[in-house]
């Protein structure tokens, strides 16, 4: 070993030029990975740092439409050394004519048990102290520039006047409730008694946050056996912020998958400058060998080299990633919604430098295999490639499977994952086909008639078909990185398209939410009379949750399925309502009054598979009804209109306190108006804009098409290293055959014609077998997914094809400008001695 | 005693046109301490031979034996072992190490042999070769003639019995050439080894105790 050592070190003695390509690959591609992972687990840390304080107490019991009962507030007292109650709900926070949407927060005197709400002035006592008959509360800035309220004014909350008693410019426990889209007022609950928000049926849910030195687990076990069926929802310190962790764990996989695309664009890359560094040791080795040196100590020297380099290209990516991300943390601390504890973490690291080492390896090995198989003097022959050793394949095999299994590992997702790879493999193997195609079509074309008094396209097209061509190296490394950007491309206009095309059109301009029962006959009378108005739905409705099918409990028999993961909107109705496309069973009679009825809407049902006939229980603020599954309706849910998974017969959930959703479609020159009016007519109705709500749902969508594009931008880029190193190889090679030609009487101009001419057929193919991948990519994402249609997008894929041949042309013509210049005298002299 | 032992020995290639037979059927033996010169016109098999000698290439057919050994029988890690201290080739190339000076050139056989004072009898070898001076010079640094005496140095510093040489003096000018001749059996003398080389040279060749001429994959 020491002699491989010391072999090593003489041949690495020169420096690391053949290794440029493969370190900036490496380093670009663990340095992303390393920089999402330190962002994942710094965001992780700060919500198990603060998690009680985010949650508001060590755990938090929540029910949806009512507070907990007797006996329920009866356990958290008995295991709570502190209690604090909050209400959460929409409404209209109104100045006069003046109205905007924001989430209530309705507190206790106990409030917050953690942490400290910091406001713009004086205590929160003082700013929720009634003076002249108005009781105090505090706002979002954000929502008292939009009011144009300054401390001192006064504003309602549907009957109520409260009188602005400070700004809040931050609350301990702002991220448990995810990312919010209304700005935030906190009053006092009890001063909510005469505002007809919290009327039976209204929408809004009671979280008990407790402080407890109860261990958590049995705690929770217990709470859920014993008020889990009456819809009880437990959180606890270890998981303060679900919505948050979710949001987190699945960004964070999915830019891990978007690195781990990089890496195999990467890869290729270190494919490729292993094997021109192969290539260039070849006399090397054969030397070495008939000094006597044998296989494995050949293995040695190499295997050291590319082990050093593989080693330093991580470490570059590792420093580059964790120092990026130190860097920018404080630059983006402030934008977050959550809590950040900034530091360098070992496990994303060990993580980035895994995937750095196993891909580096795994593609620096197989043409070091390859050279080690080959006699000496066929090495000197330059003799075709053999396959590598028996003992060489089991490595790689043992490689390619620990990196899935390090990437399913890692990423936590094995579908998303294995999909991901699945695709890389797939999109790696029909390019090298491509390649391989090419420069089988080019070698047959240019010996055609075909091109006959074409010299220039002949040149190109033999020296694509002839032997150390080019051809495989460029279609591979830009035709991975040109799919992943055409793979996006698609997505991200189909998404757009499905905004444009679906949104707009038939979205209605509001959803009115807590209509009370002897409020919805004058409602619906006042929004049919108006003449903008041009439709108007509505529904009454209550939460509930599905806990059990068929006698047995819901998520046992449903799995993860959206609609038994928590309490979900559910309507009554007597006769069917209007515009219902029943397809399958058959709707109640009206007036019915027998056993339960549930109408269940069609695809879910499918997924869950339900039958006409099931039994289902329904618990229903802590109650539980059973129905009898009679019918499957035809749902939408994509345009924003009205849609229940469950319509369940009227009399069935007679004596529950429900409230009544509107949607209402109106001209939008009129939507001002109506806004106005309903507000000031029924004050506890609270309106939401459904344009406002799209607005900011279009944003998010903008801002995570955004992040892909970029994700996508920087696996390009990693492609275009690639690709310069691929075209940069095949200097000498142009060189020579430059000066030949120069012999042979041709210009510069035709050399260069030539050069350009076989650079873009060769990312003309890249970026056609680009498209190809980004149709199916783009149609297995979206329809497997997301669920969404596909419509193949032409403008997106003329922009891969095109950029790709534009790259490969100017990376070729930027690289043609050594061989043009160089005197032939001297290339040749040097090619022959 | 016979120091190379060939008996119908073939060779075919594969190339991109189909198979290509090099050597069609050689039979022949080399003594202890003769030298042997192989030559004949471009193409007809003189290099290949001389690749099967030193196990570089395996024969398709028929058996080549070196100091007694079947080469046939032996794997590439095997015949690696067999050629230390045993045999040294001297290429028309020169095929040193660009990335080496002249005196590590020299020792890696030595180094890889697991030889003691490796470094010590490379200096040596080199100092008899004339470039005691250029031991810290790379390939790169030194002239055809430089660079074919520091191969020479390689292929004796192991004390080798056979010593193989293709075309040592074909990328030389005359005066280098005549040079590297005296070098070379100047090292032979002073081993004793066996020497087989390939030359278009007729000079050369009289040098030698045997002249063998092939043509077409045949000895003529």
């Amino acid at each position: 070993m020491r002699l491989a050592f010391t072999l090593a070190l003489r041949e690495m003695r020169g420096g690391l030029s053949g290794f440029r390509v493969l370190i900036l690959c490496l380093t670009l591609g663990v340095a992303a990975i390393a920089a999402v992972g330190t962002l994942r687990a710094a965001i992780e840390a700060g919500l198990s740092d603060q998690g009680a304080v985010i949650l508001g107490g060590d755990a938090q019991v929540s029910f949806t439409y009512r507070r907990a009962d007797a006996e329920e507030l009866a356990w958290i007292e008995a295991n709570a050394t502190a209690v604090s109650e909050v209400l959460t709900f929409r409404s209209l926070a109104v100045v006069g004519e003046d109205q905007a949407l924001t989430q209530v927060k309705a507190v206790d005197d106990a409030w917050p048990l953690l942490g400290q709400v910091k406001l713009d002035q004086g205590t929160l006592a003082e700013a929720f102290a009634t003076k002249e008959g108005k009781p105090g509360a505090v706002m979002e800035k954000l929502l008292a520039d939009r009011l144009g309220l300054v401390p001192g004014d006064s504003f309602k909350l549907g009957l109520q006047e409260f009188r602005l008693g400070a700004l809040m410019l931050s609350e301990p426990d702002s991220a448990t409730a995810g990312i919010g889209f209304a700005p935030k007022t906190v009053v006092q609950s009890a001063a909510l008694g005469a505002s007809g928000l919290l009327a039976p049926g209204s929408m809004y849910d009671s979280h008990y946050r407790m402080v407890t030195q109860a261990p958590l687990g049995p705690l929770k076990t217990e709470a859920e056996a014993k008020f889990g069926e009456k819809g009880l929802d437990w959180t606890d310190r270890r998981n303060a912020a679900r919505g948050v962790e979710r949001f987190v764990d699945r960004l964070g996989s999915f830019l891990i998958l978007v690195g781990l695309a990089g890496l195999a664009v990467g890869g290729v890359g270190v494919a490729s400058a292993v094997r021109a560094w192969m290539e260039r040791r070849v006399a090397t080795i054969a030397t070495l060998k008939v000094l006597g040196a044998e296989g494995g100590l050949v293995a040695q020297v190499y295997l050291v080299q590319v082990l050093a380099v593989v080693a330093l290209g991580t470490g570059l990516g590792l420093a580059l990633g964790a120092g990026a991300m130190m860097a920018v943390f404080p630059l983006i601390i402030a934008e977050l919604p959550f809590p950040v504890t900034v530091g360098l973490y070992p496990q994303p690291l060990i993580e980035a430098a895994f995937y750095g080492i196993v891909t580096g390896m795994l593609f620096a090995l197989w043409p070091l295999a390859q050279a080690l198989r080959q006699g000496a003097a066929a090495l000197y022959r330059g003799a075709g490639r053999l396959w590598p050793g028996k003992g060489w394949i089991l490595v790689q095999v043992v490689l390619l499977l620990a990196l899935v299994g390090g990437a399913v590992w890692f990423s936590g997702n094995w579908m998303l994952t294995l999909g991901t790879l699945g695709g890389v493999a797939a999109v790696l193997a029909v390019l090298w086909g491509a390649g391989w195609g090419l420069a089988r079509v080019a070698r047959r074309v240019a010996r055609s008639r075909l091109v006959d008094g074409r010299p220039g396209l002949r040149l190109a097209l033999a020296a694509i078909g002839g032997p150390r061509s080019e051809a495989m190296s460029v279609v591979l490394s830009l035709g991975l990185g040109l799919s992943v950007l055409a793979v996006v491309g698609q997505i991200d206009a189909n998404f757009r398209l499905a905004i444009a095309r679906d949104l707009p059109t038939r979205a209605p301009s509001f959803f009115f939410i807590d209509i009370q029962p002897d409020q919805t006959a004058p409602f619906l009378a006042r929004m049919e009379e108006d003449p903008a108005v041009t439709k108007v739905e509505s529904a009454a409705m209550l939460r509930g949750t599905l806990t059990q099918i068929n006698g047995r409990p819901a998520k046992e028999v449903a799995g993860d399925h959206w609609v038994v993961r928590g309490d979900r909107g559910i309507s009554l109705a007597d006769a069917m309502p209007e515009g219902t496309e029943v397809t399958a069973g058959q709707w109640w009679p009206e007036g019915y009054s027998g056993p339960g009825q549930v109408s269940f809407a069609a695809d879910e049902a499918a997924e869950i598979g339900l039958k006409l006939g099931d039994a289902l229980v329904l618990n229903i603020l802590g109650r539980d009804i059973p129905v009898t599954v009679t019918s499957f309706r035809k749902v939408d849910f994509s345009n924003a209109g009205m849609g229940f998974v469950m319509v369940v017969d009227k009399a069935a959930l007679a004596g529950a306190p429900y409230t009544s959703i509107a949607t209402v479609y109106a001209e939008p020159e009129a939507e001002a108006t109506l806004l106005r009016d309903t507000a000031r007519t029924w004050p506890n109705v609270t309106a939401i804009s459904v344009k406002e709500a799209i607005a900011k749902v279009v944003e998010a969508l903008t801002a995570i098409a955004t992040a892909t594009v970029a994700a996508a931008g920087a696996v390009l880029v990693v492609g275009l290293v690639v690709l310069v190193g691929a075209v940069a190889s095949g200097v000498p090679l142009r060189l020579r055959e430059a000066s030949v030609l120069k012999v042979l009487g041709a210009t510069r101009g035709r050399i260069l014609g030539s050069f350009a001419l076989r650079a873009a057929i060769m990312g003309a193919a890249a970026g056609l077998v680009a498209v190809g991948a980004g149709a199916v990519g783009g149609w297995a994402v979206l329809s497997l997914v997301m669920e969404l249609p596909f419509v193949f997008e032409p403008w997106s894929a003329l922009g891969v094809v095109s950029g790709g041949v534009l790259v490969t042309l100017v990376a070729g013509l930027i690289f043609a400008a050594v061989p043009l210049r160089a005197r032939p005298a001297g290339v040749l002299r040097t090619v022959e001695g | 005693m016979d120091v190379l032992e060939l008996s119908g020995v073939r060779l075919t290639l594969d190339g991109n046109a189909g198979p290509v037979e090099i050597l069609r059927g050689i039979d022949l033996s080399v003594k202890a301490g003769e030298s042997l010169a192989l030559i004949g016109p471009s193409g007809s098999g003189k290099s290949s031979l001389l690749m099967l000698m030193a196990g570089l290439e395996k024969a398709t057919g028929g058996k080549v034996a070196a100091l007694g050994q079947d080469l046939g029988a032996m794997d590439e890690d095997a015949l690696a072992r067999f050629r230390r201290g045993r045999m040294g080739v001297v290429f028309q190339s020169f095929h040193l190490i660009p990335t080496m000076t002249a005196l590590e050139n020299v020792a890696v056989p030595l180094e890889i042999a697991g030889v003691a004072n490796a470094a010590r009898l490379a200096a040596e070898e080199l100092e008899a070769v004339g470039l005691g001076a250029r031991k810290g010079h790379y390939p790169s640094q030194m002239s055809g003639g430089e660079q074919q005496r520091v191969a020479l140095a390689r292929a004796s510093a192991g004390r080798p019995k056979l010593l193989l040489a293709d075309e040592p003096t074909g990328n030389l000018d005359q005066a280098n050439g005549a040079a590297i001749m005296d070098l070379l059996f100047g090292l032979r003398d002073r081993h004793g080894a066996t020497l087989v080389m390939v030359t278009h040279a007729p000079e050369l060749a009289e040098r030698c105790d045997r002249v063998v001429r092939m043509a077409d994959g045949r000895l003529a």
